[in-house]
């Protein structure tokens, strides 16, 4: 059963990933009034990308690349997918936001290696941002972790399968909001799309990458957006459950699927509502980012945190 | 306007003024065009809009003329009797172009200044880059002079070119 | 559109990808760019087909050069040019690279693009509508079936006449041979 969850949950991960890239340019086409691409179009520009033959710039270049991969492979593996969970240990939260950071650590190596200033301004203003958003992430997940009193992530979507939501109960309502405040930034969307600026930066730390390195890098993209998602669903929204119904009356193998249906089902909704946000905002500069990120989600986790070691 | 026209005529010797609407026409001799620009530049006309060039090729001469006018808040200073734009103009011998700078009145006649170099062979003197600004390749005669046949270089440059097959 | 037909995806799965999804280089070129941002905004949405404009050569497939190329810009179309990952296609909007167009008898634009870099495919115009730009990705689809399309075997098979066109122009170039 475990081998069968190892090689199932990367793939869902990669479909979904690639699923949300697609969406995301249709929805974008029909809230401008146009018709978009199929939304099977990033999938037949990958096979465009594996079929060119790229330039590289050394051993580096490639090899930064393909850690960023590994490094989200590896989350994946450790996040539940209903009830599906491939390495499921007692610290699962605690290995999942360090090797988050592995991702953009991935491409700034390749990025140094290749010689443009353009990826370097690029991948200054990626790393200023993931250490904007890290301090209120880091205080919302102590407050998760205060109330439920547990480190692993497969014990906190169970207890909230039991007793509600997470967004619902009162102790964590604040950490919510916050979280949903700083998901931007995380998924990297409209405002806080610095990162990946064409028209400013000639798109950041992709500058050089063309070939195979750019089929790398948009999966990449995908799968960094399944786990910022994911990890929301997973902490707050009660994971692949649906308020603990299914454990009653189907057997496990039914209950996986469905499981994953429903995930897929919640992180599609959330990431509809981002896509909302990111169809009517323009896009900030870095330090109004920076002043945005710690003034008002970094409070109000901070007020969360407080409400919730007050009540144990 | 006349008194403008009295105070120059009396500085200056070897000058003809022709007053229209409201612009007036300065011809000068060559040698006088920097102490002129500068009493100008004195009197109020602080803008350098153009350098420009003409080219006569029968009388073998490059009349090269400088547009000057008056920034808005000195408008107060001057009465409806003065000039909006003053138009200066000298000639020099077509065949050595060379003739001063007036980089040192007006700061922002440097690309005009180099302009003229390019595209029609005049030489300043004391300007600090004459170096190429719009073209790419380089003319026997310059380009905008009345001998140069465009075609002529078209056919004998561009067309000698073959085709890859 | 044969995007539907999984048969033809399995047999040649690269000319499909080659076809369906053109990223466009974003070189604004002379004044047939003007055309250009109409034709990817809301009213003629060029995403549909697959089009969509990027910001660098390394990640494009398609290079638009729309309206009159002076000497200075050749350089730079070239360089671009030659940034590209392989299997690439160009494409002349305007009759300026055609034969000269307006500016046939100037002393500063060239006048037939083909003698410099391989061009695949014109569109008469001065300057072509949105429309016509979508006629020209429509036949372009045609050619990449056929495998006329090959503009770049050109250059890389001919490589020094195109370098002797490019020198004769430019006197020397700054930047080594591509192809030795």
């Amino acid at each position: 059963m475990n081998i069968i969850e190892i090689i199932l949950s990367p793939v869902i991960a990669l479909l979904m990933g690639l699923f949300f890239l697609g969406l995301a340019r249709k929805i974008m086409a029909r809230i401008h009034w146009r018709y978009g691409p199929p939304i099977y179009q990033p999938i037949i520009d990958i096979i465009r990308l594996f079929s060119q033959k790229a330039m590289s710039h050394g051993f580096i270049f490639e090899m930064g690349i393909i850690l960023s991969l590994a490094g989200s492979f590896l989350v994946i593996l450790f996040l539940p997918i209903g009830i599906m969970c491939p390495l499921s240990t007692g610290g699962g939260l605690l290995v999942i936001l360090y090797v988050m950071l592995l991702g953009p650590l991935g491409i700034a190596l390749s990025g140094g290696e290749a010689a443009n200033p353009n990826t370097s301004i690029g991948i200054s203003r990626k790393f200023i941002l993931a250490l904007c958003y890290e301090v209120p992430l880091l205080l919302i997940i102590l407050a998760v972790i205060t109330h439920y009193n547990t480190i692993s992530i497969v014990e906190i979507v169970n207890r909230q399968s039991m007793s509600g939501w997470s967004f619902g109960s009162l102790p964590l309502l604040l950490s919510g909001i916050a979280y949903l405040l700083i998901l931007p930034a995380i998924l990297g969307i409209r405002p806080f799309e610095v990162v990946g600026a064409a028209q400013e930066i000639s798109s950041g730390p992709s500058v050089e990458y063309g070939g195979k390195y750019l089929a790398f890098n948009t999966i990449e993209h995908g799968l960094n957006e399944f786990i910022g998602i994911a990890l929301f669903v997973n902490l707050f929204l009660g994971g692949g459950d649906l308020f603990g119904i299914f454990a009653s009356f189907v057997d496990t193998v039914l209950e996986s699927i469905l499981g994953v249906i429903v995930f897929l089902v919640k992180m599609i909704i959330v990431f509809v509502i981002g896509l909302f946000i990111n169809a009517v905002y323009p896009r900030f500069r870095i330090e109004q980012a920076v002043k945005y990120i710690w003034v008002w989600p970094t409070l109000l986790a901070f007020v969360g945190l407080i409400i919730v070691i007050i009540v144990h | 306007m006349k008194t403008l026209k009295k105070k120059i005529e009396s500085s200056f010797d070897n000058i003809n003024i022709t007053v229209t609407d409201n612009n007036m026409d300065i011809s000068i001799d060559k040698n006088g065009i920097v102490t002129l620009l500068s009493f100008l530049k004195n009197m109020g006309y602080e803008h350098l809009a153009l350098i420009s060039c003409v080219d006569l090729p029968d009388e073998k001469l490059l009349e090269i003329v400088y547009i000057l006018s008056a920034y808005m808040e000195n408008d107060k200073k001057f009465t409806e009797k003065e000039a909006r734009n003053i138009i200066v103009k000298t000639r020099i011998p077509r065949d050595k172009a060379n003739f001063v700078t007036v980089i040192d009145i007006f700061e922002n006649a440097e690309p005009y200044e180099r302009e003229l170099h390019e595209l029609f062979g005049i030489h300043f003197q004391g300007h600090p880059r004459l170096t190429p600004l719009f073209l790419e390749l380089e003319y026997k005669i310059p380009p905008f002079r009345k001998d140069f046949d465009t075609r002529k270089f078209v056919k004998q440059f561009f067309e000698n070119i073959p085709a890859v097959e | 559109m044969d995007r539907n037909q999984i048969k033809k995806w399995f047999k040649s799965p690269a000319k499909m990808g080659h076809k369906y999804s053109l990223h466009a280089i974003y070189f604004c070129t002379g004044c047939g760019i003007i055309e250009i941002p109409p034709s990817i905004t809301a009213r003629w949405d060029a995403e549909r087909f697959g089009v969509i404009p990027v910001a660098t050569p390394r990640q494009a497939n398609l290079f638009l050069i729309t309206g009159y190329v002076s000497t200075k810009t050749l350089k730079a179309i070239i360089r671009t040019y030659e940034q590209m990952p392989e299997p690439k296609f160009t494409v002349g909007f305007g009759s300026c690279p055609i034969n000269g167009g307006m500016y046939w008898d100037s002393y500063n634009t060239i006048k037939k693009l083909d003698k410099y870099i391989p061009v695949d495919g014109w569109i008469a115009g001065c300057m072509p509508r949105p429309e016509a730009v979508f006629v020209a990705v429509t036949h372009l689809w045609t050619l990449i079936d056929k495998d006329m399309a090959n503009g770049y075997i050109k250059y890389r098979e001919k490589y020094k006449y195109y370098r002797a066109n490019q020198e004769k122009v430019f006197g020397t170039l700054d930047w080594p041979p591509l192809f030795s």
